[in-house]
């Protein structure tokens, strides 16, 4: 029924061809030349916060001589490689998939199954006692609940790399030394992700909490039932930051475990680098596969990143 | 809850665990795991620390007899520590004055909403999300003495090859190069959602008034800005001074100490020349400098405000 309605304005539509290719003309007339300085800028930003990740994937597929061979004149393969360059060996390397690298036991792979393990480990846990802690904040009685505002707040404002040598300390006397749980047990709590889940939380309207009480919901279910799903977006943004966090945490894991079979993918890029040869090319797919999962959860949701950082520094 | 008749005991309990108090008991289990955390892995470490800077301290053969204060004696004649405190002050104070301006040029530049700018946004954003170590494996080739891409660039304009971070008086300023370009779109983020909070009518006003452009980022955009800008001056003073990784990974502190910064010293210190203690004594000194500085930033910032 509404196809035939339709049809006119298809008609109409058809005669557009001309009109648009008018519009396109005048549009083209009316570009001022400040736009075009303004779009050289836009390429000139584009080019200088990019080159470097283009020339890295781009060189972890191709081999080492020609990635050097190429560097001289600058030209479009000093980036681009030719049809006949493109390899998948550099990553069969550094995760012993061939004898390269199996000779080296070099374990990228097995590195990146352990960022998964931690990350998922920091990040479920952060939700679950964050979520708990702000709720704490933003809706529980609590005689002198500003005192223990303080004393989580404060915590920002301890340096983490600076307090990372008695942090270690700690943790080796407690036996988590060379675990996982040195890890993860750090960073189950976090001030900042607390404060910001506070602000989420206080935007929920306190009368949707007394429906419930009527209800003869309990604390555990309010927090399930009304202000969890309320601050889904929040929840989101925090863990998208605590992901990125702690997947590219470097210095703790790197003194916290020395164990090579339990060890992060930042860390074994780190160490593998040092090396006395350099292999380019093995640096540029360890760097290329630690840095895929972080770029992909951006891509996907910007949106929720961006607006993360912005409430640090506006609401905070 | 139980249907027996209360004991003598039962009704004391009952009394003094009332309903209200009861109902703190609970509400304070919601608290209680960040509270451990916090305590354990975040304020016992300083005081563990103190501690042990004032001993004999080593991974390896743990406390060995109580010095006192020999250890921040020792930092006083220190030239090394020295160095690295002033190494890491040239750092911040070059790195953020550079960093702040560029973000605001730049948040001011791409507030427009259009497709061009929604583009460089992400790509400003691409280092954000990069871990360190990454962009330090990067910008190590691309700073590389013969290889590098820097050194194709320069030639292609004419220019000898040039060393980079392993040139004494260069290397430093290559790293903040470096870290500028990682942490410039974290600035850039939050000054945008600082611009967008400024109400539209007091632009409006300005122009019925006739300020051009630079009178009203001059009168109006500046001013209002003030907090958000303090805000990220504040921060990124407190995240640059506790630098490590591009050291660690690019230089080892060299040449010739030029990028030893403090964080990567206390590392030496504590994890390469095994002295902990002394390590712990840089801990609590660096704990307490910084501190100061964001006291000191927090105090104008209220004041301001």
């Amino acid at each position: 029924m509404e196809n035939t309605q339709d049809s006119p304005n298809i008609r109409r539509n058809q005669v557009k061809p001309v009109t648009l290719r008018a519009a396109l003309t005048k549009k083209v007339l009316s570009i001022r030349p400040l736009d075009i300085v303004r779009w050289i800028a836009y390429f000139f930003l584009v080019v200088i916060f990019l080159t470097p990740f283009i020339w890295t994937i781009l060189a972890s597929f191709r081999q080492e001589s020609e990635i050097l061979a190429n560097l001289f004149p600058l030209s479009i393969h000093t980036f681009w490689p030719r049809p006949d360059e493109w390899t998948l060996d550099h990553y069969k390397t550094i995760m012993s998939l061939n004898e390269e690298g199996a000779r080296e036991s070099l374990r990228f792979d097995r590195s990146l199954l352990n960022s998964f393990i931690v990350s998922a480990g920091v990040v479920i846990s952060s939700l679950i006692f964050n979520t708990l802690a702000a709720f704490f904040f933003s809706r529980l009685p609590f005689p002198r609940k500003n005192v223990l505002l303080i004393y989580v707040i404060a915590t920002l404002f301890v340096p983490v790399q600076v307090t990372l040598v008695p942090l270690f300390i700690v943790v080796r006397q407690m036996g988590f030394a060379n675990t996982y749980w040195a890890m993860i047990l750090p960073w189950f709590a976090s001030p900042f992700v607390i404060f910001a889940l506070i602000q989420f939380f206080k935007e929920i309207p306190y009368e949707l909490d007394e429906a419930a009480i009527i209800d003869g919901a309990n604390y555990v279910q309010i927090l399930r039932h009304v202000i969890m799903p309320l601050s889904v977006p929040g929840l989101i943004t925090m863990s998208l930051l605590e992901f990125q966090f702690i997947w590219n945490l470097f210095l703790w894991p790197l003194i916290a475990v020395s164990n090579k079979n339990i060890q992060v993918i930042q860390v074994t890029l780190a160490l593998t680098q040092t090396q006395r040869t350099t292999f380019w090319g093995r640096r540029f797919a360890g760097a290329s596969l630690a840095s895929v999962p972080v770029i992909i959860l951006f891509m996907l949701l910007q949106r929720y990143y961006t607006e993360g950082i912005a409430q640090t520094g506006v609401k905070g | 809850m139980q249907g027996t008749a209360p004991t003598e005991t039962e009704s004391a309990f009952n009394r003094f665990f009332t309903w209200r108090r009861r109902n703190y008991i609970v509400a304070f289990m919601f608290i209680l795991p960040a509270l451990i955390n916090f305590t354990l892995f975040r304020y016992y470490p300083i005081f563990s620390a103190a501690r042990s800077s004032l001993y004999n301290y080593s991974l390896l053969g743990g406390y060995r007899g109580f010095i006192g204060f020999d250890h921040y004696i020792r930092m006083w004649g220190d030239e090394a520590f020295w160095n690295s405190l002033r190494v890491t002050l040239i750092y911040v104070g070059a790195k953020i004055p550079i960093q702040v301006i560029l973000a605001l040029a730049l948040a001011l530049f791409l507030s427009k909403q259009s497709l061009g700018s929604a583009i460089v946004r992400s790509a400003i954003m691409a280092p954000l999300v990069t871990s360190i170590i990454v962009v330090s494996i990067i910008w190590a080739l691309m700073y590389h003495s013969e290889q590098g891409l820097f050194q194709s660039v320069l030639s292609s304009v004419g220019l000898p090859k040039m060393r980079f971070i392993s040139h004494e008086n260069r290397a430093l300023p290559s790293l903040t190069v470096m870290m500028i370009w990682k942490d410039v779109g974290f600035s850039m983020i939050i000054l945008m959602a600082g611009l967008k909070g400024i109400p539209q009518v007091y632009y409006e006003a300005a122009i019925v008034d006739g300020a051009n452009s630079w009178q009203r980022f001059w009168n109006v955009t500046l001013p209002l800005l003030r907090p958000v800008l303090m805000f990220v001056l504040v921060t990124q003073v407190a995240f640059s001074f506790q630098m490590f990784a591009p050291v660690y990974q690019m230089t080892k502190g060299g040449p010739l100490e030029s990028t030893n910064v403090i964080v990567h010293y206390i590392y030496q210190q504590g994890f390469l020349f095994q002295d902990m203690g002394y390590a712990s004594a840089l801990s609590m000194v660096t704990l307490v400098i910084l501190l100061i500085i964001s006291y000191g930033q927090m105090r104008i910032l209220d004041t301001d405000y």
